[in-house]
């Protein structure tokens, strides 16, 4: 299994915050969610391009192209045109640092 | 529910590739003309698109060409010009053709250098050139200045292009004068053996009025576990009633990211038939065009592409009718595994005054598990009004009836998986006129599907 990597500081995302990171030469997108830190694939599994810019409400986040939605919690996909889970990592907090690594 | 409002929060810039890359900067431009050793004229072709580079490394690359391809990933700034002499002559290369046909010349790049070329003394007392562009650039200029790089591939067409005008380090040149006929083929091979190392090589064709010849291309990495870049350009200019049959296989180790201008342009009742395949690189993308300039010009185009793993390989393809009576026909065909993504864009345009244009392209894809993924966008654009233009797009799943049938026949599915892909290839292997290239790609096929040696 591949190792952690720091991918930002604490202080770097607010809550509500991202950051787009690059895993395991994989573009990442890392979310805040109140004190929870989720880090997804920055690929819509629908059209094959960026999620970077959506909208995030609560664990959701919106493609914001086609309005597909997907747990960020899990991957998975929760409205049309969407029907395949986005890949999400492992993430992890030590001290002021957030790490993250995949899952397989 | 659907689009809404702008993101909650303020996003970081995404595209990691908007800045220059360190190695290429302005300072190691100028230590890069210093390390060569060429005429004026050179020199200021490279100033040109050095700064032609500058500008377009800063405006936003074609959506048209490129919005599927994610470049976020590539991370230039990982990659440089080794210095010369960092190249050993006798670096192996697990290379695919190099042994299963005669050749009558070869030419060797590793790193961006030359490292060998030979060429038969007949060929050579016939006025034919073969070998390295860096060298025989500089001794014959009356034929290389008006015809490199300013028709088939040009350094202001986009920020790859103009970065590999700046930096191009060498490749291999065929010049075959006027009625000079090679039956037998030549070889080249473009290599990387370092890591981080990055390739600039340059593939300049000319054949003169009614001559011929047969170029069997391929790259190589030494190390399948190494990172490298190859930003080339592939140059193909056919006189009247020439004909050439160029291929190029490319084998790059699974890290190495591949950008590529290639065009070909065939003067009156030329023939070019030209062969490309795609088994390696982390990301290809190869922008092909071929022009059809004379009338009876006449262009076949057939892609090779298997992809594994995370592997991306993508295409755009353009075929230019621009005189009457000419004839294009393209053919590509993909398999994919895995997480690999395939994406082909292909144009066929009709100007004006190419009457009578027979115009054809094709996009098979055979998906091989559920998680590969290919994008076909087959499209015309015609001017003309007495042409002929087909085109069209498959892409489908193994049958697993045809896999239970191979079965009860005693095969494994390994086998059988094997049979049917080399079935679906078969088609394309049938137009491939020279022999060692379609055992090379059947053989290499194979290998990828974990089976052979």
């Amino acid at each position: 299994m591949a190792d952690f990597e720091q991918v930002a500081t604490v202080a770097e995302v607010p809550p509500g915050g991202r950051k787009s990171v690059i895993i395991d030469e994989t573009p990442a997108l890392l979310l805040r969610v109140g004190d929870n830190f989720y880090v997804i694939e920055d690929v819509c599994t629908h059209d094959g391009q960026p999620l970077t810019d959506g909208p995030l409400q609560g664990c959701e986040i919106t493609c914001p192209r086609h309005g597909a939605r997907f747990d960020i919690r899990t991957g998975k996909p929760l409205c049309m045109p969407a029907t395949e889970p986005v890949r999400t990592f492992e993430s992890e907090v030590r001290g002021n640092a957030v790490f993250a690594r995949p899952r397989d | 529910m659907a689009t809404s409002s702008s993101p909650t929060a303020s996003v970081p810039p995404t595209s990691a590739t908007e800045r220059r890359p360190k190695f290429f900067d302005r300072a190691a431009f100028e230590a890069f003309l210093k390390t060569r050793d060429e005429p004026g004229w050179i020199t200021d072709l490279r100033r040109k698109a050095f700064d032609l580079y500058g500008q377009k490394f800063e405006a936003p690359l074609d959506p048209e060409e490129f919005k599927r391809i994610d470049l976020r990933a590539f991370r230039a700034d990982d990659y440089r010009i080794l210095p010369n002499g960092a190249v050993s002559a006798t670096t192996e290369f697990a290379t695919l053709l190099a042994d299963r046909a005669s050749f009558v010349g070869g030419v060797a790049h590793v790193n961006g250098q030359a490292t060998r070329a030979t060429l038969d003394e007949k060929l050579a007392r016939q006025g034919v050139l073969f070998g390295d562009l860096a060298t025989l650039v500089r001794d014959h200029r009356e034929i290389f200045e008006p015809r490199f790089m300013t028709r088939a591939v040009r350094p202001e067409t986009d920020r790859f292009s103009a970065w590999h005008g700046a930096f191009w380090t060498g490749g291999t040149v065929l010049y075959v004068p006027r009625r000079v006929q090679i039956e037998e083929p030549l070889h080249s091979l473009i290599g990387l053996s370092e890591p981080g190392a990055a390739d600039f090589s340059h593939t300049l064709v000319i054949l003169e009025e009614e001559s011929s010849a047969t170029l069997l291309e391929e790259t190589a990495s030494v190390r399948a576990d190494a990172p490298g870049l190859h930003v080339g350009a592939v140059e193909l200019l056919l006189g009247a009633n020439s004909s050439l049959r160029y291929v190029q296989l490319q084998n790059w180790s699974p890290r190495t990211y591949h950008f590529a201008h290639q065009a070909g342009h065939v003067e009156r009742s030329a023939r070019l038939q030209w062969t490309v395949g795609g088994l390696g690189a982390r990301l290809a993308h190869i922008h092909q065009h071929v022009s059809l300039d004379g009338p009876g010009a006449e262009a076949q185009v057939n892609g090779v592409t298997f992809a594994t793993d995370r592997q991306h390989i993508s295409y755009y393809t353009q075929q230019t009718h621009r005189a009457p009576s000419t004839t294009s026909d393209l053919l590509y065909k993909e398999v994919l595994r895995d997480k690999a993504r395939v994406t082909w864009r292909g144009m066929i345009k009709v100007e004006k005054a190419a009457q009578k244009t027979d115009g054809y392209q094709r996009s098979d894809a055979l998906l091989l598990s559920s998680t590969a993924r290919c994008d076909s966008i087959p499209g015309l654009e015609i001017e003309a009004d007495d042409v002929r233009c087909t085109h069209g797009a498959t892409a489908g799943r193994v049958d697993e009836e045809q896999i239970f049938y191979c079965m009860c026949r005693g095969l494994s599915r390994f086998e059988a998986m094997h049979m049917i892909v080399e079935g679906f290839f078969h088609s394309i292997y049938d137009r491939i006129p020279v022999e060692a290239v379609r055992e090379t790609l059947s053989k290499t096929v194979e290998r990828k599907l974990g089976i052979g040696d």
